[in-house]
């Protein structure tokens, strides 16, 4: 009987305990597709399960009464729904995709972005170095992508049918005046920054906000690497370069400084070529950088840099003898202050001295020195999920003198500046980005708005059409000729974008259209604003890692037709410098310690008075090989062909071609630190 | 942030599923992991001003892509982990060593996916991350394990 009496207690108890367990069931959707692996939930407990591969799902939960259903799935707004719980049966569930927020949302249109400013990254320096014919220089390896032009004789970027000077860099947001090293005419030149400095360089060819002024066609903004963590030293040595640098970490700094020496006497001694150097060229570097933490909420970045370049040339029966002291050095400090509110203020200065004997007949002496002051500041505010804001002034303070006798000219002048700038996701997937620019120079006020509509319906498509005016001041050689005549040029750029991205894939299209006001125009030998001009053309660019494991394969393309009066020219037409057609190949291959590139870089014909260039054609082949975990050996070879490319024709019709046809490089790089294995920055 | 033996749990939890990875036999299948993963995001529900729940959450969520970097589930998975790191960074008293380490992981996971890309690509990333980690807190176990952890990889993929 005592036995009975327990069985029905503990069958009743049984009973209680499964009346008290709801069953809740139903399906997740978004719509049009079953999601697989949505997290279901009663809010407040463990109770739930995921879905399965068709979308349903079924739990038993001992809520009873109201009860709060949770549904979560990365990519979709959380689904919440309250009921009773014994309603919560044989549910349909739709789930609405997660708009992007206004911090989330990186809007790529005409913007090829390296390295992890921002999210992960696509490309690193590492990348930029093993880039086709590069051997190291961020310049050479940004002229694989489109809308940029081979410029043989000065290696300087030239964007979508746009001077050199059109495109200006910044690091860490403050103006760089001289980027470029420097060398004798029709010789190339490199940027003078290495790339291993840079954690992030963000290359815009165009439609770039109101931060940025005195750049008609694009701009090169640049973010040095993070305080470093811990101590790293390294060295490298090629046949034409030598580098020795180290960074030392403190609890919450960092102190870092690079030398190096760059000469091509070795290099000239053992291949031949067609100019005649009576010095080889010689370049010596050093640069400095401390960084500092303030909690975790303020970072200070300073940077100096110095460049000693000197180089001789027998030409025209006369030796040219060249020299250049270019120092840079920046300041910025960047601080969070809670709210969404950041705070960034810097200064930088540029000065370049260069002196060049015999620069036109022997005996005359060019000198020139420039220089500028960089001050900046600015505030940021994220208001909301749907806005940003920020806001910021600057000073360009700038002098320059030249004197090349009988000729010389001092000039004093500063241009001010200040930038608004709305960030606005105007509906879940469309994002609109005002901005206004606003210039004085000599009591001349200038106006420069600009604005990018967005689509961007997921993460693999987006639409944006980008239109804005820009500005910029001629060079001091033609403002010195404009005896105050000369205004800023303008150039109103439109811009359409569209790419598509997937795992393996992204293919960028983009058609564009600049118009040029205000060119300097000599009139009467006086330099006038009254050139013109129009640029129109389209850039495609894809890059693909599914032919095969390991290949990374791109194809960059641009169209570009380009007409101006301008400077000297007669009549209006096709800039000697533009080319219509430029298509660059490239493939990159890892096996094993081994990365294999291979670049073929095509350029139609320029025109100049004297006739048009052959097309210009390039193959290279790169290896990079880890030796060890601290040594890497990297060798390239630039046009395998040896094809002889005439860049340009001199004003008296002789073709200008490359001081030699191949050019090959070997280096090695060494990390003198234990635990600093496959890092050859020594920053 | 977390307590120091909720530290040592947590390193023990990813050597062991670290460890487990080449024993097939003892190998947590994918779903039995998502499970796991998906009742932690309960609890991270619970309590979503703690930041203890959350870290085992984006813990957990990388030991799974570790475990599983091709699974279809793996980036939604990693997204989860990126975006609960997120949250931390933006909580006051986060620990900053713990998001240090969970930094570093997200791109240890990353170079495991697909190390010949990722390999140069984020080792730095994943160095400085753990140096700052033990620099920040020198008992980090689960840093350093995770250090030692990733230049053992490094040096076997290396020396292949």
């Amino acid at each position: 009987m005592k036995h009975r009496m327990t069985h029905i207690v503990l069958l009743l108890l049984a009973v209680c305990n499964m009346t008290a367990q709801t069953i809740i069931s139903g399906t997740v959707t978004d719509g049009k597709e079953r999601l697989v692996g949505a997290n279901v939930f009663v809010l407040g407990t463990i109770d739930g399960c995921l879905t399965d591969s068709l979308g349903r799902f079924s739990f038993s939960t001992s809520q009873m009464g109201e009860t709060t259903l949770k549904v979560t799935f990365i990519g979709y707004d959380d689904f919440t729904l309250v009921a009773d719980a014994s309603q919560l049966h044989d549910l349909s569930i739709r789930m609405n995709e997660r708009a992007s927020t206004i911090d989330e949302v990186v809007v790529s249109a005409s913007t090829f972005s390296f390295g992890k400013s921002e999210h992960f990254k696509t490309m690193d320096a590492l990348d930029v170095v093993m880039a086709g014919n590069s051997c190291g220089d961020i310049v050479a390896a940004l002229q694989t992508l489109p809308g940029t032009q081979t410029v043989g004789e000065d290696g300087k970027l030239y964007v979508r049918g746009g001077e050199s000077e059109e495109c200006q860099t910044f690091i860490n947001g403050m103006h760089v005046l001289v980027p470029y090293s420097t060398n004798t005419e029709n010789t190339a030149v490199r940027g003078r920054f290495s790339p291993f400095l840079f954690k992030g360089i963000n290359f815009s060819l165009g439609g770039y906000s109101g931060e940025y002024g005195q750049a008609l066609s694009s701009v090169l903004p640049m973010e040095t690497a993070d305080m470093a963590t811990s101590d790293k030293y390294g060295v490298s040595a090629s046949l034409v370069d030598w580098n020795i640098g180290g960074t030392k970490a403190f609890t919450t700094s960092s102190l870092s400084f690079n030398a190096a020496l760059t000469s091509m006497g070795l290099y000239d001694r053992l291949f031949s070529q067609r100019q005649d150097f009576t010095r080889p060229y010689r370049k010596l570097s050093g640069e400095a950088q401390y960084k500092k933490e303030y909690g975790n909420t303020g970072v200070l970045k300073s940077y100096v840099g110095y460049d000693l370049t000197s180089v001789g040339l027998h030409t025209d029966e006369r030796n040219l003898s060249l020299k250049e002291h270019n120092f840079y050095a920046n300041v910025t400090y960047k601080a969070s202050m809670g709210r969404g509110l950041t705070f960034f203020t810097g200064i930088a200065n540029s000065s370049v001295f260069g002196d060049i004997d015999n620069a036109v007949t022997s005996g005359d002496h060019y000198h020139n020195f420039r220089n500028e002051v960089h001050l900046k500041t600015e505030i940021r505010k994220v208001c909301s999920e749907t806005l940003k804001l920020s806001t910021g002034v600057e000073d360009y303070i700038r002098s320059s003198h030249l004197s090349f006798a009988p000729y010389r000219y001092h000039l004093d002048y500063n241009i001010l500046a200040a930038h608004a700038d709305a960030q606005w996701r105007v509906f879940p997937h469309v994002f609109l980005n005002v901005s206004s620019r606003v210039e004085c120079m000599r009591n001349d006020w200038l106006l420069l708005p600009r604005t990018t509509l967005s689509y961007i319906p997921n993460k693999s498509v987006q639409f944006s059409f980008v239109a804005g005016r820009y500005s910029q001041m001629a060079k001091d050689d033609y403002l010195a000729q404009g005896l105050n005549s000369l205004s800023q040029s303008t150039a109103d750029h439109l811009i359409l974008s569209m790419q598509y991205k997937s795992k393996a894939t992204l293919l960028r299209i983009e058609p564009y259209w600049k118009e040029y006001h205000h060119l300097p125009f000599m009139e009467h030998a006086v330099c006038q604003p009254h050139g013109y001009g129009t640029s129109k053309g389209v850039d495609v660019f894809l890059e693909d890692h599914s032919l095969m494991r390991n290949l990374t394969t791109t194809v960059s393309y641009s169209y570009n037709d380009s007409k101006r009066l301008y400077l000297d020219y007669t009549e209006i037409r096709t800039p000697d410098y533009a080319s219509r057609h430029n298509l660059r190949l490239t493939a990159k291959y890892a096996i094993g310690k081994t990365i294999v590139g291979l670049t073929d870089s095509y350029t139609s014909g320029r025109v100049f008075p004297h006739g048009t260039t052959p097309y210009y054609n390039s193959v290279d082949v790169n290896l990079t090989y880890l030796l060890s975990p601290k040594v890497i050996v990297y060798t390239s070879l630039n046009n395998v062909l040896g094809r002889t490319n005439i860049f340009r024709y001199d004003s008296a019709g002789s073709p200008v071609t490359a001081s030699r046809d191949r050019f090959f490089y070997i280096g090695i790089f060494v990390s003198l630190k234990n635990n600093k294995a496959y890092d050859i920055s020594n920053f | 942030m977390t307590s120091q033996i909720s530290k040592q749990l947590a390193a023990i939890i990813v050597f062991v599923f670290i460890q487990v990875i080449n024993i097939q036999a003892q190998q947590p299948s994918a779903d039995d992991m998502l499970n796991h993963v998906a009742r932690l995001k309960r609890i991270e529900a619970m309590q979503p001003d703690s930041i203890g729940p959350k870290y085992q959450l984006a813990l957990q969520s990388l030991n799974f892509a570790v475990m599983y970097p091709h699974a279809p589930q793996t980036e939604n998975v990693l997204a989860q982990a990126e975006q609960t790191i997120g949250q931390m960074a933006k909580m006051k008293g986060a620990d900053q060593s713990d998001l240090c380490t969970l930094n570093g992981f997200l791109y240890m996971v990353r170079i495991v996916q697909n190390p010949a890309q990722n390999g140069q690509r984020y080792y730095i990333d994943v160095m400085q991350a753990f140096e700052k980690a033990l620099k920040l807190n020198p008992d980090n176990d689960l840093a350093r394990q995770l250090q030692q952890k990733f230049l053992e990889g490094m040096k076997q993929a290396t020396e292949r």
